[in-house]
């Protein structure tokens, strides 16, 4: 037993205390306690997490037991830990960016109840991630699943905030529902809720009690990641939560679902046919498509975000049923690259996002403002924050050296090796997955480069985007902190895929850290590894070059094949980080040498000859994405249009309005039809309610009456 | 899009031999007027008196044409000496105003073999702008010379303006002008641009390119034929010489 | 536009029974408006109050089928105003003259632009507000026309006690000035192009209203090339402003010499030479033919269809130099002077123009034959800037670009002027109202024009060129000239010592432009170079 189980005694100590101390301080200071107490907590999970991800010992705590159905049990392993640590690494900066942030509430709202909230939501969270039996999962599960509820709904005097908490609890409640059921059939015949002994009937429980298990877990945890067609809380939930929440909910509680749906599929219940993978390649794939399509159309930073959570829960979902495929199929090693794969996104995405939303808060807050129509030009009067910004959306548009091409590229690269596979169909769906997950690489850079470019370039479109102030240096520090994690995630993936590697490890029964972050240097794991000479060939020189100098495994991503094709791919961001580098600092020192002689003017921008330049001619986000909305028009039918004329003296317009609906396919496809149904079935039952008691005493005899036939039947 | 190249190449070659060798072809340009050698004093007066727009002047003993202000007009034409004056053909006409030469004795060879230009309308009748647009067609072809027309006057060497500059054209005009890099050149095509024409100066329009930016090169004419603008963008460059601006009795044009 | 095309009566379909005008109105208004025919009886002219002048006006445009040409505005030396609105049609009398006279310091004047006819009459309105200090009660828009921001307040400049010599200083236009924009919707804004242009285009500003490439609608701005030629002309002796008719569009110089002339001649009542009017059509043609040789040139080169461009390339220039080669200068400056014309065609010119327009027609139907099987070159142009049959009455459009829109007018035919009653010729209509229909028109009046010409040459008739000169009177008068792009109005009024009181220029591309951003209303951004290219108009000869 390590240290991690007096830490983790410590954090709810710790959560408990922040949500106490909330009523003892003054409500000005609640935010300050609020974001000492929860970095304070953040960094326990950090340090609980690291020590259970580098050591090698585990944490487990039986609790009481549960009638016969088994005890309840906290425990985590390095998956686990993996999780805490993302969830660690986001709480930080987003507890720090609370401090500054929450100010806005203090005379409008009462913050002691959204500390507590916090405190507890953080808990919980943890508390889920560490439930080792179904009982304490649920109960950890629906005790976040209310706490982001209230915490959305924090503002909840606004109209939309209530039909927005209502669509999630409702989606939220029944997923919880469909897991319980899940865990219940998986609990079979010898009851047991404990996941050890879940673990046992799962390997001989039939092809159908498998299928309902994937189904209705995939459905509820599916919900929680956002994955299509279960996303259509996210848009609606992220605009209205306050921003702190929403960097929550889109790069910790998310999380979970993935969580969920790993735990479920890899652990307790390991595919054993390719159809389960095949089924989450599909719709995860499809989830990032949709997801950027909506992203890039938005103008509103933070559904644009919230778009942008699912396209990124779909990249994830769709290596997770890669990785499903290639282990149900035996190919143990590609199966654990994308699995790293997904897993390495996760981190990525949640630190880029968490970013990208504190980012939008920083600028709200500086603004007054979140539509990009209205922003535009902060640049010059929010340079930290925009600079930080920056990073964030090069790493979401997956640039190199940021971190998500590193995740990304892993991604369509084991997608790419569908050619291992045997079936053609699968093959087939394989290669769609990967065009449609190239489409939507390609839609994210549209996308982000429309974020930036119209947000922060350019012309002040609005008075106060011409106003913007700078964020507060505590919020600087938090996007600092996120940037910089990027950053290294990015150029450094060597040094952190062998932690991922050592929290999937065990789903695919081996490492498989060595086939992809090759030993270049480790002279002792060279001599354990059967090395193929041709690869060493090829990649000693330039990997001992640095070896030298550098301690760990490389800097060189490269997935080794067999003897007659020793490389199937490789990729450093550290090398092009450095050539970036280089490149740049040698153009710059050229050019100046090239044009020391030259005297630099500087003019105004050409702009044909008008009087003057005005915010209203320049390019808006919305417009910038137009051709995007035009090119889907048919596929997705995004918005529905409407123009309105008004005229004066008969024939001079005064005005024509153009008014967009927007009806997501989701909603319009998937959703809409069974909730008219329902809508059209209550209407039927309204009917019955006539009023009339005569009528009220039929039903209760003719209920009566279908009892007794019943019974009569059974007997 | 077979069909559109067989027909191309059916068309055959039609660019015109200037700079090389004159072109001989009818109707390039419909000439100018010319300063005979001497006349009697009512000769000159009746003369003077024809020209609507003053480009007539009494000069030791004749008459000499100001081609800043001759539109073009042909009533001062005439079949003999005495009822008119001659009418000569030609088309290089580009003069280097009097100013500038003086400022800078020599354009230097500051531009090298291919220059950009950007034209500015300030008010041009369109006739202007007509026989400008005619240097891209396959007679003329303006790019075979190393001269290309660019989008942006950022990107430009040479501003070539036509019109009176009407008042509204100015600020723009301005704008196109400042937006050119240095080094560069400002050539006024048309007798608007020059003197103002039959327009300006007025309420509405300034008397010429000159009222407003330094201009290094004029191409007189009413329009300036295709081949006279050519003469322009050439003199620019110094690759032909510049012909007076005014026509003195005795001078012989140039052919 | 589908409201407005319901509001428009369809004025062809109902021609009036041919009773005298000046009856009908007798009859109608009587006592609020006095009706008589000039001598020629040609003109009616109506004198009415002011207050009757919605009410007269809105008879003569939906009930009688009259279409409105232009408004004179007239400011006498006693200080008083005369308001001519000229109207036409197809009909006997063609001209109907509503005159309305104001005192010296009455400026307000009802609008008539909430006519069904009333955007036709929205430009002129407008314009007389800025450059006369008029007020036209009822009208939405005034100000900041032709005069821009920086124009200062207060100022008319067509005043009779404005020198046109005097240089004003302008004002800065405020910070905060910017164009008006009429699109309401999440994340519009306005595409400017122009007012320098990327090519060799002539200067206007567009504004594309736009939510990206969608363009909803396009705020044209002109008049960035006014040079006051109608005040210049003012005291200027006729041979003189006949300098500024002819250059104020040097693309259709010699329609408006010849439109300044006619009315001179109208005026001075000097008969014109048989032989001078027939080479008034000659050279009216050969420059039509020019001017949609280059319109061509210009729709190809909106396409990018760079062959095609070359090719009417080299027939705009061929007809350059062939004009050139007949009558002294490639644009035809200082060919008509009043009472006919200044150059004569030789018998060797004649057999020459008639080969040059064989092979110029023979180019001209074999490069239509080719564009027509062009289908990506169809692809950009049809359905492209639509104009309808409706919107075209409306707006008064003229010219090509109405005849493209179903509107069979032409003045040639309407109102025969030079020798145009001698000759048969068609006037080709299109009724799709696109940007193809109008390339077809232009192919097919090229064709007609060339056509002219050729039978001309064969017969033309002997003797002078020139009328002797007469002495000038005193008087106004009117005349209408097809020109190239359509129906040009000038009005001139002289004194006996022949210089010219008020000179006032109706061009075609007046009454185009205003109705250029119909057009240019819902459409792909690349499309615009199209738009602008299919109506073949000159700035030079709006702005004047």
């Amino acid at each position: 037993m390590s240290a991690a189980g007096p830490l983790f005694e410590v954090f709810f100590v710790l959560c408990a205390a922040g949500a106490l101390a909330a009523f003892l301080v003054p409500a000005r200071a609640t935010p300050l306690v609020l974001s000492a107490i929860g970095s304070l907590a953040a960094l326990i999970i950090l340090v609980t997490s690291a020590v259970l991800l580098i050591g090698d010992g585990g944490f487990r705590v039986e609790l009481w037991p549960v009638l016969s159905l088994g005890t309840l049990t906290l425990s985590a392993d390095r998956f686990s830990s993996l999780f805490l640590f993302v969830s660690g690494l986001v709480f930080l900066p987003v507890s720090l960016f609370s401090a500054v942030y929450l100010l806005k509430f203090v005379t409008h709202h009462e913050l002691r109840y959204f500390s507590v909230l916090y405190h507890a939501l953080f808990a919980s969270i943890v508390l889920v991630l560490i439930a080792a039996d179904a009982i304490s999962f649920l109960v950890a599960w629906e005790l976040v699943s209310i706490a982001t509820y209230l915490l959305v709904t924090y503002e909840y005097e606004r109209d939309e905030s209530a039909h927005a908490g209502f669509v999630m609890l409702a989606m939220s409640e029944a997923g919880t529902i469909a897991v319980a059921i899940a865990f219940i059939i998986l609990s079979g015949t010898s009851p047991t809720l404990d996941f050890t002994g879940m673990r046992s009937n799962a390997g001989t429980a039939g092809e159908g009690l498998r299928w309902a298990v994937f189904l209705l877990s995939f459905f509820g945890f599916a919900v929680k990641a956002g994955l299509v067609p279960l996303n259509s809380w996210l848009p609606l939930a992220h605009p209205v939560a306050p921003t702190n929440v929403s960097a929550l909910l889109s790069a910790v509680i998310v999380n979970l679902g993935i969580y969920g749906i790993v735990r479920v599929n890899f652990d307790l219940m390991p595919a054993t046919a390719p159809s389960a993978g095949l089924i989450v390649l599909v719709i995860g794939s499809f989830s990032a498509l949709v997801g950027i399509l909506y992203a890039t159309i938005q103008a509103e930073m933070k559904r644009l975000l919230a778009h942008s959570t699912i396209e990124n829960m779909g990249i994830i979902a769709a290596g997770l049923g890669a990785a499903m495929v290639f282990l149900a199929t035996d190919h143990e090693i590609v199966a654990g690259i994308a699995l790293i794969a997904a897993l390495y996104h996760l981190v990525n995405h949640s630190v880029y996002k968490a970013l990208l939303f504190i980012g939008t808060g920083a600028v709200e807050a500086g603004t007054g403002t979140r539509d990009l129509d209205r922003l535009g030009g902060i640049v010059r009067r929010m340079p930290w924050t925009s600079g930080f910004f920056l990073v964030g959306v090069l790493s979401i548009s997956a640039l190199p050296p940021f971190n998500g091409f590193v995740s990304e590229w892993l991604t369509l690269q084991t997608i790419l090796r569908s050619a291992l596979l045997a079936s053609t169909s699968v093959k087939i769906i394989f290669a769609i997955a990967g065009a449609l997950l190239a489409l939507t690489a390609g839609l994210a850079v549209t996308c982000f480069a429309k974020v930036f470019a119209m947000g922060f370039l350019g012309m002040a479109r609005s008075k106060g985007a011409g106003q913007a102030v700078e964020a507060h240096p505590a919020m600087r520090v938090a996007l600092g902190f996120l940037a910089a994690t990027c950053l290294l995630l990015g150029i450094l993936p060597t040094y952190v895929l062998p932690f991922v590697d050592r929290a999937t490890a065990p789903f695919t029964h081996r490492s498989v850290i060595a086939a992809l972050v090759p030993p270049f240097f480790d002279v002792t794991a060279q001599q354990q590894e059967k090395v193929p000479s041709a690869f060493l060939g090829e990649f000693h020189d330039l990997g001992a070059q640095v070896g030298n100098a550098l301690p760990g495994r490389g800097l060189i991503v490269l997935h080794r094949g067999e003897e007659r094709n020793p490389v199937v791919f490789a990729m450093s961001t550290f090398y092009m980080f450095f050539m970036l580098a280089l490149l740049l600092i040698v153009t710059f020192i050229v050019f100046r040498l090239l044009t020391r002689h030259r005297t630099l003017s500087q003019g105004a921008a050409w702009d044909g000859g008008l009087r003057r330049l005005w915010p209203g001619i320049t390019y808006t986000a919305t417009g910038f994405s137009n051709p995007v909305r035009v090119v889907f028009q048919v596929l997705l039918r995004p918005a529905s249009v409407a123009d309105n004329t008004e005229a004066v003296a008969r024939h001079f317009r005064t005005a024509i309005r153009r008014e967009y609906t927007e009806s997501h396919i989701v909603d319009r496809l998937v959703l809409g039809p069974p909730v008219d149904a329902l809508g059209i079935a209550a209407r039927v039952v309204r009917r019955m309610h006539v009023g009339n008691v005569n009528a009220y005493a039929a039903y209760v005899l003719i209920a009566l009456l279908l009892v007794l036939i019943a019974g009569v039947g059974l007997l | 899009m077979a069909n559109w190249v067989l027909r191309g190449l059916r068309t055959g070659i039609k660019t015109s031999p200037y700079p090389k060798r004159g072109d001989e072809a009818v109707g390039v340009s419909p000439g100018r007027p010319s300063a005979p050698l001497s006349r009697t004093n009512d000769a000159v007066a009746a003369l003077v008196e024809r020209c609507p727009t003053n480009a007539i002047i009494p000069h030791d003993g004749g008459v000499a044409i100001d081609h800043g202000r001759c539109v073009h007009c042909f009533r001062c034409q005439g079949d003999t000496a005495e009822s008119g004056v001659p009418w000569e053909s030609g088309y290089e006409w580009a003069a280097v105003p009097d100013a500038i030469a003086r400022a800078r004795a020599k354009l230097d060879r500051a531009f090298g073999r291919s220059l950009h230009l950007r034209f500015v309308d300030a008010g041009a009748c369109g006739a202007c702008v007509s026989e400008a647009r005619q240097l891209n067609n396959p007679y003329y072809n303006l790019h075979r010379l190393g001269f290309f027309i660019t989008p942006t006057p950022r990107n430009a060497d040479i501003l070539l303006i036509a019109g009176p500059i009407s008042d509204a054209m100015g600020l723009p005009l301005r704008k196109a002008y400042e937006a050119l890099p240095t080094p560069k050149r400002v050539v006024a095509i048309g007798t608007c641009a020059i003197s103002g024409g039959v327009f300006g100066p007025s309420f509405a329009c300034a008397g010429g390119a000159a009222d407003l930016l330094p201009v290094d090169v004029v191409v007189p004419g009413c329009p300036p034929p295709p081949l006279a603008i050519l003469h322009g963008l050439l003199t620019v460059v110094e690759r032909k010489p510049p012909s007076p601006l005014i026509s003195l009795p005795g001078q012989a044009g140039p052919t | 536009m589908n409201a407005l095309k319901m509001t428009i009566p369809e004025l062809a379909n109902e021609v009036q029974p041919s009773t005298n005008i000046v009856d009908r109105c007798d009859a109608r208004w009587k006592g609020q408006a006095a009706a008589r025919l000039d001598r020629t009886g040609k003109t009616c002219r109506i004198e009415c109050a002011g207050a009757d002048l919605v009410a007269l006006c809105e008879w003569l445009t939906d009930e009688e089928g009259y279409a409105f040409a232009t408004l004179v505005v007239e400011e006498s030396a006693k200080h008083t105003w005369l308001l001519t609105y000229v109207f036409y049609r197809e009909a006997t009398p063609p001209w109907v003259y509503v005159e309305i006279t104001l005192d010296r310091h009455e400026t307000s004047v009802p609008s008539l632009v909430g006519l069904a006819q009333g955007p036709s009459v929205d430009w002129h309105e407008r314009e007389a507000e800025d450059l006369f200090g008029l007020s036209f009660e009822g009208h939405p828009r005034l100000g900041e026309f032709v005069l821009h921001e920086d124009w200062p307040d207060g100022v008319n400049p067509m005043r009779r006690n404005f020198d046109p010599r005097m240089r004003l200083e302008r004002r800065e236009a405020g910070p905060a000035w910017q164009p008006p924009t009429v699109v309401v919707a999440p994340g519009s804004f306005a595409m400017p192009v122009g007012p320098i242009f990327s090519d060799f285009a002539e200067s206007a500003h567009f504004l594309l209203e736009t939510v990206g490439e969608d363009v909803i609608h396009t705020i044209p701005r002109f008049f960035y090339k006014y040079r006051g030629v109608e005040k210049i002309a003012e005291g200027l002796p006729v041979d003189r402003v006949l300098l500024l008719a002819e250059r104020f569009s040097g693309t259709a110089a010699f329609a408006h010499g010849l439109a300044f002339c006619q009315a001179v001649e109208a005026i001075d009542d000097v008969a014109v030479p048989a032989r001078a009017g027939a080479l008034r059509v000659l050279f009216a043609e050969l420059e039509r033919l020019r001017h949609h040789a280059a319109t061509i040139a210009g729709i190809c080169n909106s396409t990018a269809l760079a062959i095609a461009t070359s090719q009417a390339a080299l027939i705009e220039e061929d007809l350059l130099r062939l004009t050139c080669e007949i009558a002294r200068h490639r644009y035809l400056f200082g060919v008509v002077v009043p009472g006919g014309v200044t150059c004569d065609v030789t018998e060797a010119q004649c057999r020459r123009l008639e080969t040059a327009l064989a092979d110029v027609a023979d180019r001209l139907s074999n490069l239509h034959r080719m564009l027509r099987y062009s289908s990506s070159f169809l692809d950009r142009l049809e359905e492209v800037g639509f104009v309808s049959r409706g919107a075209a009455i409306c707006y008064g459009i003229v010219g090509p670009v109405a005849r493209a829109s179903g509107i069979a007018c032409d003045l040639r035919k309407l109102h025969p002027y030079a020798a145009y009653h001698s000759v048969d010729f068609a006037v080709p209509v299109e009724r799709d109202g696109d940007g193809y229909a109008r390339l077809r028109l232009f192919f097919h009046e090229a064709e007609q024009s060339a056509s002219i010409v050729r039978r001309f040459v064969t017969a033309l008739p002997e003797g002078a060129i020139r009328a002797e000169p007469v002495t000038h009177r005193a008087g106004a008068a009117l005349a209408a000239v097809e020109a190239p792009s359509g129906a040009a109005f000038h009005w001139v009024r002289l004194r006996e010592d022949g210089t010219v009181v008020r000179f006032r220029v109706t061009p075609p591309a007046f009454a185009n432009w205003h109705a250029f951003h119909l057009a240019a209303e819902n459409f792909a951004f690349q499309d615009f170079p199209i738009i602008l290219a299919s109506f073949g108009l000159s700035n030079a000869e709006c702005d004047r």
